[in-house]
């Protein structure tokens, strides 16, 4: 075909130290001592047109998000990395360059910031039914228990900011972010606390923290969830 | 069992919620102009999107989102059966019946 434009860009998953060993199906365009992961993505399916659609195809956009997720994660714990966000995408390896040399000093502080470090998540969740308290005998100890109830709602608030706030003396940076709705979670307890911590990889000291809140806080029905490691998505914004 | 037992972990070789993973490669990490646009305005219309999807009807109805059932076209057992016979009293009257 005559005319037709170049079908083919380059999506960029984050910025690596130049010394880095590629991931699987990745490439490092590399300049200076830094590396962009890149990987070259059909416009059919990445061009500006086909992209607000696809965007909404769930199926389709599970499995991008989970390949960028998988492509980062391939570096965690063997070289610090700069996470970008989904959907980076450049038309040829110039303009790839061109990123690494215009945001250059950003990204080297972003990775000096990160190395040897990893990001944590941890969740808090409230379940009102696991609140331990004797069994109500009376009318009167009922209505006592309903009051406990509803002001062991108001006192898992209050755990939850205290939990983060000794989390984040635990750990180098801290982020709180917005708890999901019940909506996306599916589950029937509250989430309390939606936090992510970097913390030096290896190091067992956040995760025995989090352990302790949680044997403390297991009568008032509040369970704790950690997940990771992470590449630090949540540690990435060069002013962070 | 050690307090460490009482902290489920997800990580490692167990898949990541996808929840999680949406939140972090969607909302975080350096946003970058790239020569081709991804409007945020999509992304947004994409969470919501997301998150109604998750959600079953069981439980939009749970959360008070149950407009379906007082909606006549929406309806079978709604107002949608009263309409009906409305109409077909009115019809026996004028005499159509």
């Amino acid at each position: 075909m005559i005319g037709t434009t170049p079908a083919v860009g380059w999506y960029v998953f984050g910025v690596v130290p130049s010394d880095a060993a590629p991931a699987p199906g990745t490439y490092l365009v590399e300049r200076g001592p830094l590396a962009a992961i890149a990987a070259e993505v059909s416009l059919a399916e990445f061009g500006e047109e086909v992209l607000p659609e696809r965007l909404n195809d769930r199926a389709w956009l599970e499995e991008k998000v989970r390949v960028h997720e998988a492509v980062l994660q391939s570096f965690v714990g063997v070289t610090p990395v700069v996470p970008l966000r989904f959907g980076a995408i450049y038309h040829d390896l110039g303009d790839v360059r061109r990123l690494l040399a215009e945001r250059g000093e950003g990204f080297e502080a972003v990775l000096e910031r990160v190395r040897g470090r990893v990001e944590l998540g941890v969740k808090a969740w409230f379940d009102p039914t696991r609140v331990t308290r004797p069994a109500a005998g009376s009318g009167r100890e009922y209505l006592q228990q309903r009051r406990d109830e509803l002001s062991s709602a108001r006192d898992a608030a209050a755990v939850a900011a205290a939990a983060h706030e000794r989390l984040a003396s635990t750990a180098d940076a801290a982020v709180v972010n917005r708890p999901h709705p019940r909506e996306l979670t599916g589950r029937d307890e509250q989430m309390l606390l939606n936090g992510a911590y970097l913390v030096p990889d290896g190091d067992e000291t956040f995760a025995a923290e989090v352990a302790r809140l949680a044997e403390e806080q297991l009568g008032a029905g509040i369970t704790f969830e950690l997940t990771g490691p992470w590449p630090p998505y949540n540690f990435a914004e060069d002013d962070a | 069992m050690s307090a460490r037992d009482l902290v489920h972990h997800s990580g490692g070789a167990a898949p990541a919620q996808l929840a999680d993973v949406l939140e972090r490669v969607l909302d975080k990490g350096i946003v970058i102009a790239g020569d081709i646009q991804i409007h945020l305005l999509d992304i947004e219309l994409l969470t919501i999107k997301l998150r109604l999807l998750v959600a079953s009807a069981d439980k939009a109805k749970e959360m008070g989102i149950d407009w379906w059932q007082g909606d006549p076209f929406l309806s079978r057992n709604g107002g949608d059966n009263k309409l009906e016979s409305r109409i077909k009293e009115l019809e026996k009257k004028v005499g159509l019946e």
